[in-house]
């Protein structure tokens, strides 16, 4: 993740004059920073690889291709397929955001109206989204964690029960970026989700009663727990935050029974920890053993980060597990010399043992913090005439890249944001082709202008969509560039690893943010949206060919998914951060749901978007001066329908 | 090669030096972590606790030996940067995922003895304790430091109207 410090003008000037008195800081972080070497023991430890009977993977192909309006009796589905319901995060495996469910269409959404609401009681930034399972729904809050199921059934939707966790305080202040949770993961009469002091835990979905919870990450040396779990046949697929903090990033399986831990697979370091078998594994672009510490000068993978709290896929058919990993640390590229493998890179494991099949880096050497958490779609699209297995990734470094998700080979590469940090991706290497006037590190003083900033092309945080009717991706895009001033940074267990100075600049154009459609077959922006504020929402599209998405200033948008014209708003009382959501009620009836809840990221909690604590009030962003006139924080859920 | 390692005997002479000066302090001051042993407590407080049958708890009382001092201030801003105090608190005390230190305002007090026990022990939601890795007088220089920041006249009003 990210995380420069916000800074008014004033303390502006008061950054830079520090800057200038750096270099003795630099000494006395270099000196500090074997310390906290010292302290760091045990990382590393890597359970062994489950060796269990490789179960066939159940052939799905409809998986990818949602029927449109044909719901089936759920457990006879593959999870994820049956439109009345939003059992995963993502919609289905494939992690689409698409629901085949048609009765709002563009000539009737100017009717949606918003029908029940209901305040979490929290004030975190609301990223994720709901779940509809058998007419309850669950909401899961920011820290503390509160897990909600209200009945669709009743009128006014009262809760039948709720679950509330007993989460560590101490997790707020070491998560980088407020205290977010990303959702829950239904399967099997469970509600599993993690909390953000690094545990799992899986509830019963009728009774509320906790079933099991399992320590997967430790606070204490800077992990917490943001992300939605993926649930892959009895697997439950979880990793950890921490790229701010030098955590030595990973994943884990957890038995879906009881939570046992029954592998854990590194994304840096040597191969052992990695999980990866010389003969299986098959990156597209690189060769020989190790390359996830060689490519680290000075075993400085041990404290690399490689963080995983975004978005995971699965392919039933492949047989694999995607997701991204976050940035490298420090945030001074000179402190780990070397492509820093596999950081900012998009993994792909067998879920069985966790074995590592292919990986792909898109930002070799990070010096942005351009992290690739974000979501990973698995389409069937004409790339170039032909038929192709495609997995389409918007990366915080302002690409959209399409690959091959079978080998991890790149097929389309092209910025759908404003880029100079590079001026292209090259296809035969996959490498991208370098700006070298817009390469950072602590030699090299303050770097200016270099875009997208480090808050992405695209916040990870805000998944896109994919419709198999319009074949095309709908994605929300931040428009900022920065400024970037690091230095040597200190390793201190327990405090934040990062040596950066990164105000932001208004990108481009007059906007701030937008919201996109994109064809990933040929690399080509359809329609742009643009909003006045950077756009951090999820995407939501339906067969009856609507999108939807919510804005910082706390608009609900529903727009036509072929155009991209504006059908319906509303101001939903807080900025939007979660991902839309759509499912069948108990009536029958299609409905919407969203989270508003302003947050997500301190960059964003400028200014007075924050009115909780009278003992701390800032100065707003610079290039964010007002938002604070139009949203303030606070979660509530909103249920929209046809009225 | 990295700093990181270039600097081994450097660290070895930072830890020594912390040493001195900690037993330096202790003979001066009532540093917190030899009250152990005693029978008052340590002064763990602050000026808004309140107190029953407004009668107040025995406790030490902290004097910050360089209260004042530029040099200290300059030392304890190069600390703020060294212990990652910025990469939570913001550049110059801004406010990240850590509060503002440069508004005026405190959680947890904001004498001197108060913001050296919120140093000095950590405060709950993520606040480390940095008293073992720096002791009292490291604590001292950040807190001098974190005084000298200058206070916006104006904190209670934004405005988004034209006056």
């Amino acid at each position: 993740m990210k995380r420069p410090p916000p800074r008014g003008a004033g303390d502006l000037q008061r950054q830079r004059a520090r800057h200038h008195a750096c270099g003795e800081c630099a000494r006395a972080g270099a000196r500090l920073s074997l310390i906290a070497i010292l302290l760091i023991c045990g990382v590393g430890t890597t359970d062994g690889p489950l060796r269990a009977a490789n179960e066939p993977a159940r052939a799905a192909s409809d998986a990818m291709h949602v029927a449109e309006g044909t719901a089936r009796a759920p457990g006879d589905a593959m999870p994820g397929t049956e439109d009345s319901q939003w059992t995963m995060p993502a919609k289905n495996f494939a992690a689409t955001r698409y629901s085949g469910l048609a009765e709002i269409t563009a000539q009737n959404a100017r009717s949606l109206r918003p029908l029940w609401t209901f305040s979490t009681g929290v004030l975190g930034g609301h990223e994720g989204q709901p779940l509809v399972v058998k007419n309850t729904m669950y909401v899961v809050t920011p820290w503390p964690n509160v897990l909600y199921a209200f009945d669709l059934a009743k009128e006014g939707y009262p809760l039948r029960w709720k679950y509330r966790p007993d989460v560590s305080q101490n997790s707020i202040g070491v998560a980088c970026c407020d205290s977010v949770n990303r959702g829950a993961f239904y399967a099997e009469g469970k509600i599993i989700y993690n909390l953000l002091d690094g545990h799992t835990v899986a509830v019963d979905a009728d009774s509320g009663r906790e079933v099991w919870k399992t320590k997967i990450a430790e606070v204490a040396d800077g992990e917490t727990t943001t992300i939605a779990p993926l649930v892959v046949k009895d697997r439950v697929i979880v990793g950890a935050a921490g790229g701010e903090f030098g955590i030595y990033g990973w994943v884990k399986a957890l038995s879906l029974k009881d939570g046992q831990i029954l592998w854990t697979a590194h994304n840096i370091g040597p191969d052992a920890g990695m999980l990866v078998h010389a003969d299986t594994f098959k990156p597209p672009y690189d060769s020989g053993a190790d390359l996830g510490a060689r490519s680290w000068a000075n075993d400085s993978w041990k404290v690399g980060g490689a963080p995983v709290w975004g978005w995971m896929a699965f392919d039933p058919e492949l047989d694999l597990i995607y997701y991204g990993t976050g940035n490298p640390a420090p945030y001074n590229p000179e402190q780990r010399v070397g492509d820093n493998k596999w950081s900012s890179s998009v993994l792909a494991r067998r879920p069985e043992d966790g074995a590592l099949v292919w990986a792909y880096q898109f930002t070799p050497h990070d010096n942005w913090d351009y992290d690739s958490t974000g979501a990973m779609i698995l389409a069937d699209l004409t790339v170039a005439g032909k038929p192709t297995k495609a997995l389409v990734h918007f990366d915080k470094n302002g690409f959209a890249y399409t690959l091959d998700r079978a080998t991890g080979r790149l097929l389309v590469a092209a910025p759908f944001a404003t880029v100079n940090w590079a001026k292209s991706v090259d296809l035969a290497s996959g490498r991208p082709v370098l700006e070298p006037a817009k390469q950072t590190g602590a030699s090299k003083g303050n770097v200016k202008g270099i875009c997208p900033s480090l808050e992405g092309g695209v916040s990870p945080a805000s998944p896109a969509a994919y419709s198999p009717r319009t074949h095309l991706f709908y994605t929300s895009t931040n428009n900022l560039c920065m400024d970037y001033a690091t230095w040597s940074a200190s390793h201190l267990k327990g405090t934040p690893f990062v040596g950066v100075d990164s105000p932001y600049l208004a990108g481009p154009g007059g906007n701030l943010g937008s919201f996109i459609a994109w064809d990933a077959a040929t690399g080509r922006k359809v329609w742009e949206n643009k909003e006045a504020y950077p756009t951090w929402s999820g995407a939501l599209v339906t067969a009856g060919d609507v999108a939807f998405y919510g804005t910082l200033d706390g608009w609900f948008k529903s727009i036509d998914a072929k155009t991209g014209k504006v059908l319906s708003k509303f101001k939903v009382g807080s900025g939007v951060v979660g991902n839309p959501i759509t499912y069948r009620g108990a009536d029958g009836k299609q409905y919407v749901a969203v989270y508003a809840g302003f947050g997500g990221d301190w960059a964003l909690l400028s200014g007075d978007t924050r009115s909780d604590d009278p003992a701390d009030v800032r100065a707003p962003a610079d290039y964010l001066r007002d938002i604070g006139r139009h949203t303030s924080q606070g979660g509530i859920v909103w249920i929209f329908g046809l009225q | 090669m990295t700093p990181i390692y270039r600097e081994r005997g450097a660290t070895l002479t930072v830890w020594v030096l912390s040493c001195v000066m900690l037993a330096a302090c202790e003979r001066e001051h009532a540093a917190p972590s030899q009250q152990h042993a005693e029978s008052t407590p340590p002064a763990i407080r602050y000026e808004a606790h309140l107190e029953a049958g407004d009668l107040a708890p025995a406790g030490g009382a902290l004097q910050n030996p360089h209260a004042g001092e530029a040099a200290a201030a300059n030392r304890g801003q190069q600390l703020f940067t060294a212990m990652n105090c910025d990469g939570c608190h913001g550049g110059a005390g801004a406010g990240w995922v850590g509060p503002r230190l440069s508004d005026g305002r405190w959680r947890y007090g904001g004498a001197d003895d108060e913001i050296f026990n919120s140093i000095y022990y950590g405060r709950p939601r993520g606040m480390p304790a940095f008293g073992g890795a720096l002791g009292p007088e490291g604590v001292w220089a950040l807190v001098s430091y974190i005084k000298s920041l200058p206070v916006p006249q104006q904190i209670a009003t934004e405005s988004w109207e034209k006056p």
